[in-house]
């Protein structure tokens, strides 16, 4: 298969360097390794919630924030994408969200906080409108509300916690459980079950009812499980707000995140329907490089090797999840240029004693050029026209910081940026 | 006068407390068991869960052998659900296994271990998973798997059925002595530092490899070796059968299938401390390698975590060092050798034949004490009522999981996916008292062992600990925490393949989409803090 550009990769990252082409009227396929387990996990896009590790003071503004750590760390992903990456591209996904259906809100000039299902503010960048009544700014007391038999989601765990770390008083939060209409508690069900229920009008309408009966005051907002919808769900969270006759935000649970998988499903479609070629579950590797040029990629399919042949390559890989680098017991590899990218004498020393702790593992990745090409680690590309985005590239770890979003998009936007340039 | 007082303290909540407890309880004498960690939490727990038909010891230790085959064959009566009767293979795969072989065939007809011969094409038509390597094989119908966590839970239940009291996080500081005589404990809350007495007739040192410990409080002496196994946990069990080297018993020779995961066994290391023990990467390397010279997919198949466990071997005074030394116990007498009345200790042994050291310990003390109730813990299962312990063996059954002639049921909720753990399962533990951290909920349910190793349960049981127990955010998230972090210790060992993916799964859960990692630093700052975070700027 012959085509312009490949972008090979499952997570935000892919999907950012995918439209970055499609806008710019470039032919792109992209090429999807399988589902990754990230989507189960994902719900707001987070650019940068902390400027360090040491810190619970969220950052407020994160445009500036990574401004500032561009600075200090010339050589973090952050500063090799560009802050001007990271603006042009959060411009595009949120340009693309709204076009996709999707009624998402932020900017990169302010982080909301929004409690999570402990119960812990969370610094967040772009979130869902559905999820936006979170914003522990504001003043009004919050009522979580989790489901009878649905321990994916557990108010009383959330409520005790955020009681004790939002300066509103221990009166300010409370958590009530409502039991849902046909989910007998004796059978098993998950989040996904729960997102299709809602998307009826019947069941909606009576849970509604149910937690509203709870509630006997006025001015309060009420926090759910994030299972308002699995596909429609802009009508499912409005129209079951008016019907609580309340504020009411989503929470992301468990996984399957219904979050992670509204957003990464229909931005998927989305970009299918308006005209890229997508090869689906078929993972890559094997780079044919001659004269510094990437001739050919190969990806695994049933039976046999299938080659494809772009003019140049983004490898918007996630890490260990969307399978970018293997880890043997002792070296961690690349699969496209066979290049070791980490040796250990002794597997523990890829991670931290304890697991609350930045892992060295997460860090393990290509070293790039100024470009975002792979390269040995003398600044000169391994082949000219490859360029990388995401989790793959060495120092690339979002967990403590929470900018796993922001990384995404910025490296993604880059790296379409410069294989058109290629 | 004492807080509390009972007939008999029994000191470690291991497989041999456990037991000494139930035969105590059997035979009518009031008794308490005090532990100073969680049931089964030390060298029990820590096993290869490997039911001894008694064929690693029948050449060189014919005695242990031999008690290994007449309580193998008790247990398969008593204890029917906490064994799996897996049959074994002892295979031979060099020049020095097959030399070994006349010793092994004869060693098993000392013993009076069924043993048979078959050739390796029927073998392996049995049991697809032997390796190329393997060049002779024995079947050993009588090695199996025992769960040595219910196998304590069970055992503890079935007295406290009959009235005796499990206390556990409950560490001995002290004895109360009158005259030669003791007449009780004295006892602190290892979490609490609440200290208490329980006065009695007579104490049972069942600590194993901490027996000295407990001595040296009474200054006397019990000289036990503690010598260190590392295991290494595979995510299925790989083969049908438990597989042994046949050879005289070293390192990595043993494969266990126990449950929904397979044990590879082990290493033997003197350490100078019950609780050191460090697990070195050439052990864990080792035991993979020569796991792979008995099984395919040893080396292929996702290793889990590692963990390690600590022999209580007794030094009879002999030269022999770790494995050399007999895995035969004693009954130490104190009154009669040191002149200590009402104290006795029991040492050596293993999990296999801990009923029997219960037996004879429990006969001294009873005898002492003038009761002449004879030991019935031969013939009572220890599931003699309705029991949801009984119900192990059959929970795929009782889930609804699909199977192939009809019978179909919806699926229950679940716990721990990994594992099949229903909310029925652990709802009991977390009303009682001697349940005290997630940890020991994983130790009685298996909740948490899987290949998530409790990535996913670790929330939904935090959130039962505020539900059910009433217990704070803070407190439970922190319970919540401390369990991800005790599964991550052995994960780290064993850390390449998949276990990066699971890793970044688990993270990208708890410190991403949680924030699980502020909100510990959260808890940690000082009591001004709440103002800190979501105030209006």
């Amino acid at each position: 298969m012959k085509c312009d550009i490949a972008v090979v990769g499952s997570g935000l990252a892919a999907l950012v360097a995918t439209r970055t082409l499609q806008q710019a009227g470039r032919n792109a396929v992209l090429i999807w390794p399988g589902l990754s387990s990230l989507y189960f996990t994902y719900a707001t896009v987070d650019v940068l919630g902390y400027s360090d590790l040491t810190t619970t003071q969220p950052v407020e503004q994160p445009e500036a924030g990574v401004a500032k750590l561009i600075a200090d760390h010339p050589n973090h992903p952050y500063a090799l994408a560009g802050l001007d990456a990271l603006r042009s591209g959060t411009t595009l996904l949120i340009e693309w969200l709204r076009a996709a259906g999707f009624t998402w809100q932020g900017s990169l000039a302010r982080n909301l906080l929004l409690p999570t299902a402990i119960g812990t503010p969370k610094p967040s960048c772009l979130y869902p409108e559905s999820m936006a009544a979170g914003d522990l700014q504001r003043d009004e007391p919050i009522v979580f509300c989790g489901f009878v038999g649905y321990e994916d989601f557990v108010p009383e765990l959330a409520a005790s916690n955020l009681s004790r770390s939002w300066g509103r008083g221990d009166q300010s939060v409370r958590a009530i459980r409502v039991s849902l209409p046909g989910f007998d508690t004796s059978r098993l069900f998950t989040s996904i079950d729960l997102a299709r229920s809602f998307e009826d009008k019947a069941f909606r309408r009576e849970v509604a009812s149910r937690i509203r009966r709870e509630i006997a005051i006025d001015s309060v907002r009420v926090g759910v499980p994030a299972v308002l919808g699995l596909t429609h769900d802009t009508d499912v969270y409005s129209s079951f707000a008016a019907e609580v006759g309340h504020p009411v935000f989503e929470i992301p649970t468990l996984p399957p995140s219904v979050l992670g998988l509204r957003l990464f499903d229909r931005l998927r479609k989305h970009i299918q329907e308006s005209g890229v070629e997508m090869i689906w579950a078929a993972p890559a590797h094997e780079a044919e490089v001659s004269d510094g040029q990437c001739r050919r990629i190969y990806l695994k399919s049933a039976g046999r090797e299938h080659p494809i042949d772009a003019r140049a390559y983004v490898l918007a890989l996630e890490d260990m999840v969307d399978g970018a680098l293997r880890a043997g017991v002792h070296t961690v590899v690349d699969p496209f240029f066979h290049q070791s990218l980490a040796h250990h004498a002794v597997p523990t020393e890829r991670t931290d004693e304890s697991l609350f702790r930045p892992q060295p593992f997460a860090s393990i990745g290509y070293a790039v050029t100024d470009r975002l090409q792979p390269s040995a680690g003398d600044g000169h590309p391994l082949a000219r026209n490859v360029f990388l985005a995401g989790g793959a590239i060495a120092g690339y770890d979002p967990v403590g910081t929470k900018s796993r979003g922001g990384l995404a998009i910025a490296t993604g936007y880059r790296a379409a940026k410069e294989a058109m340039a290629a | 006068m004492p807080d509390t007082t009972t007939g008999v303290v029994v000191i470690g909540g291991g497989s041999t407390g456990a037991g000494v407890l139930r035969d105590l309880s059997m035979r009518g004498i009031e008794a308490v068991l005090v532990e100073k960690g969680d049931l089964a939490s030390g060298t029990t727990g820590r096993s290869h869960g490997l039911l001894h038909s008694g064929g690693r010891y029948c050449v060189n230790d014919l005695a242990a052998a031999i008690e290994c085959v007449e309580e193998g064959r008790i247990l398969r009566r008593i204890a029917r659900t906490t064994i799996e009767d897996t049959g074994g293979y002892f295979v031979s795969v060099s020049e020095e296994d097959l030399a070994w072989e006349p010793r092994f065939v004869e060693g098993c007809a000392k013993a009076g271990i069924t043993c048979e011969r078959i050739s390796v094409e029927e073998a392996r038509r049995r049991e697809p998973a032997l390796s190329q390597h393997v060049r002779t094989v024995f079947w050993i119908p009588e090695d199996g798997h025992l769960d040595p966590f219910y196998l304590v839970m069970g055992n503890v239940e079935s007295a406290r059925r009959r009235g005796a009291q499990a206390r556990t996080y409950t560490e001995v500081t002290g004895f109360i002595r009158d005259g030669n005589q003791l007449t009780g404990v004295l006892t602190r809350d290892t979490m609490t530092g609440e200290e208490t007495s329980i006065g009695c007739k007579a104490v049972i040192n069942a600590t194993g490899a901490w027996a000295g410990f407990v001595a040296r409080l009474l200054d006397v002496e019990v000289k036990v070796v503690p010598v260190k196994g590392v295991m290494v946990v595979l995510s299925h069990r790989v083969a049908h059968a438990t597989i042994n080297r046949c050879h005289k018993p070293g390192d990595g020779d043993i494969i266990v299938p126990a449950l929904s995961v397979a044990i590879l066994g082990t290493t033997a290391v003197k350490v100078p401390h019950p609780e050191v023990l460090p697990i070195e990467w050439d052990e864990v390397r080792h035991m993979i390698e020569e796991g792979s010279l008995m099984a395919d997919g040893v080396s292929t198949a996702r290793a889990m975590r590692a963990y390690a466990g600590v022999r209580p071997l007794y030094d009879l005074g002999a030269e022999a060092e770790g494995r050399e030394m007999s895995r035969n116990f004693a009954v130490i007498d104190h009154e009669q050798r040191d002149g200590i009345a009402g104290f006795t200790s029991i040492v050596g042994g293993k999990v296999t034949t801990y009923r029997l050291m219960a037996e004879r310990v429990t006969d001294l003390v009873a005898r002492r004490l003038g009761v002449t109730t004879p030991c019935t813990t031969a013939e009572v299962p220890l599931n003699d009522r309705d029991d949801e312990l009984d119900q192990l063996r059959h929970r795929p059954a009782q889930l609804g999981v699909p199977k192939p002639h009809g019978g179909e049921r919806p699926l229950q909720p679940l716990v721990c996916e990994c594992e099949l753990v229903r909310p029925q399962d652990v709802t009991p533990w977390f009303e009682d008292a001697a349940v005290r951290t997630l940890e020991d909920i994983r130790r009685r349910t298996r909740t948490g062992m899987g290949p998530c190793q409790a990535a996913i349960c670790s929330y939904r049981l935090a959130g039962r600990l505020v539900t059910d127990r009433h217990q704070d955010g803070p407190t439970a998230t922190r319970a919540m925490a401390e369990l991800l972090e005790t599964r991550w210790r052995g994960v780290r060992h064993v850390f390449w393949g998949s276990q990066l993916r699971q890793a970044q799964v688990t993270t990208g859960l708890h410190l991403e989409l949680f924030n699980l990692d502020r909100q510990l630093m959260l808890q940690a700052e000082p009591a001004a803090a709440p103002e800190a975070v979501g105030a209006r700027q």
